[in-house]
This record gives structure tokens, C-alpha cells and sequence, in this order.
């Protein structure tokens, strides 16, 4: 498909990921706790994308190759090795907000 | 926009009611946040029965990789635009997240605030996207918000004015 409103279904029903670096892709299948492994593409991207992908990497979150090392990447993964995604903490910030304006 | 729209609703989901009524401005091209925004308050109206919100929309102020010149021009438009908007409904918080769309109507807040018509505080959360770069949004509003959010250490070095909790949304 090209197109779908949610991809939440197919996220659930998977045991691997494989996607472009784009965050909404990215954070929607960590929260999941599905094992991701994110492609760069060089040609396609804006460069702030790619910031957003190596600190995830970087992190231990994720798996990082681009279109040519890909199939190297799925022969050699190691999926237990990526450590599991800590959720935002919206809390902190209506905290912070409170704070603020004196509602505390 | 989309992935700007996901993030603010996640800010907004630990807000107690006093953050009401919630007015929310979109770019006149946005299809899909209308749909995430109503789905959000009808989620909160079977909690806070008196919740209140609406939604307008303003001409999109950039397109992406729009040229420096004619940027300036359709911001110029788009600040012109918001002023009416700003003037009517008077906030006294704005609560942004980065698209282009956001630009224009701080401005407009900002500058009502210049001419003591409306004090409004301006508070600006930068995308988790963002770990090393602000976006264009985020460099001209470092100036004129009054707290400025980041969601990664590395921004906070660079920009010490910034606010950092940590991961938000």
C-alpha cells in the first residue's frame, strides 16, 4: 500500500521494522517496543532528519544503515542488544506550565 | 502539519482544565490535523464536560525550501493576516511547536504586546526531531518567546537561554 491513515495495526502484528528516518515513523514503532532498524537516504532527505535517527542510534535504540548496507545490517543484527525506549514525560511539561502561571 | 500537530497534542494531553478554551490555528492547507484536533477535545470533553476549543486557519506563511525573499514577503502576509485573529481572541499563553505556521501568529502576539494591547506569553517547544539544529521556526523565536523548550542536551548547550525537561512528548 501506499497510503494509510494508521499504520498502528501492522506495527502491532510486527516483529521487525524496517524504515526511513522520519520521526513519526521512528518514535511511533519505538513506543510500540518493536526493534526498528532505520534507512538513510542520502538523496531524498532533508539533513535534520538524520539527527533525530543517529541519536536514537547513538542511544542504543535503533539500528542505522542506509540502502546499500541493509541487507549486511539484517545478516549480522543482533535485535536484544537495542535497549527498550524510555516514553516522554508530557507530565513535566504541564508541570512546568503550571509553574508558570502560578497554578502550583 | 502532521508530525507538528502529533507533538502538540502530546503536550497538551497532562493540562488540567485551566488551559481553556483551547484555540487553535491552523495553515489553510493543512488536511490532516483538523481530524487529530477534533479526536483529541472529544476525548477530553468525556472528561471535562465544560471543555471548550475552536479552530481557525491562517495562509501558510512558507513553503518548504521557499526562496529567502519571497519567504519574508508571505510571512509579512501571513503576520498581517494573524493580527485580527490575535486581536480577537487575545491569549494569554500561545503554545507552539515549530511549523511555519506558528511564526506569524507569535509575531502578531508579540507585537500586540509592544503597543500594551495584550501581554500574551509565548511558550515554544522545539520537535524532538531536533537534537543538534533548531529549525527555522525555532531560530527566529528564540528571540521572542518567552520560554523556549528543547527536548535534547546538546540544544541546551547551544542555546542557554532554552528550557530543557528532557523528552516531552
Amino acid at each position: 500500500f501506499r497510503f494509510k491513515d494508521s499504520l498502528a495495526e501492522d506495527l502491532q502484528g510486527a516483529d521487525l521494522v524496517i524504515s526511513h528516518a522520519g520521526a513519526g515513523s521512528c518514535l511511533e514503532t519505538l513506543e510500540k517496543g518493536k526493534p526498528l532498524i532505520v534507512v538513510i537516504n542520502d538523496k531524498l532527505m532533508d539533513n535534520h532528519q538524520l539527527e533525530l535517527a543517529r541519536q536514537l542510534h547513538r542511544d542504543g535504540y535503533v539500528l542505522y544503515c542506509d540502502c546499500s548496507t541493509l541487507v549486511e545490517t539484517l545478516q549480522s543484527m543482533d535485535l536484544p542488544a537495542l535497549k527498550p525506549f524510555p516514553p516522554g514525560q508530557p507530565e513535566k511539561f504541564a508541570s512546568f506550565l503550571d509553574k508558570v502561571f502560578g497554578l502550583q | 502539519t502532521g508530525g507538528h500537530t502529533t507533538e502538540i497534542l502530546r503536550l497538551l494531553s497532562c493540562l488540567s482544565e485551566s488551559y481553556s478554551p483551547r484555540h487553535y490555528v491552523l495553515a489553510d492547507s493543512d488536511k490532516m490535523s483538523e481530524a487529530k484536533i477534533r479526536s483529541f477535545e472529544q476525548k477530553r470533553a468525556e472528561t471535562f464536560s465544560k471543555s471548550q476549543f475552536s479552530l481557525d486557519r491562517i495562509p501558510r506563511s512558507r513553503e518548504v525550501r521557499q526562496s529567502w525573499i519571497s519567504s519574508v514577503l508571505t510571512t509579512l502576509y501571513s503576520i498581517l493576516y494573524s493580527l485580527p485573529l490575535t486581536y480577537k481572541r487575545k491569549p494569554d499563553l500561545i503554545l507552539c511547536n515549530g511549523p511555519g505556521t506558528c511564526v506569524p501568529v507569535c509575531l502578531s502576539a508579540f507585537l500586540l504586546g509592544l503597543l500594551r494591547i495584550k501581554r500574551t506569553i509565548i511558550v515554544y517547544v522545539e520537535s524532538i526531531c531536533r537534537v543538534e539544529t533548531l529549525s527555522l521556526s525555532g531560530k527566529i523565536l528564540y528571540y521572542f518567546s518567552d520560554y523556549f523548550i528543547v527536548q535534547w542536551p546538546d540544544l541546551k548547550k547551544k542555546y542557554p537561554k532554552s528550557v530543557y525537561l528532557g523528552r516531552i512528548v
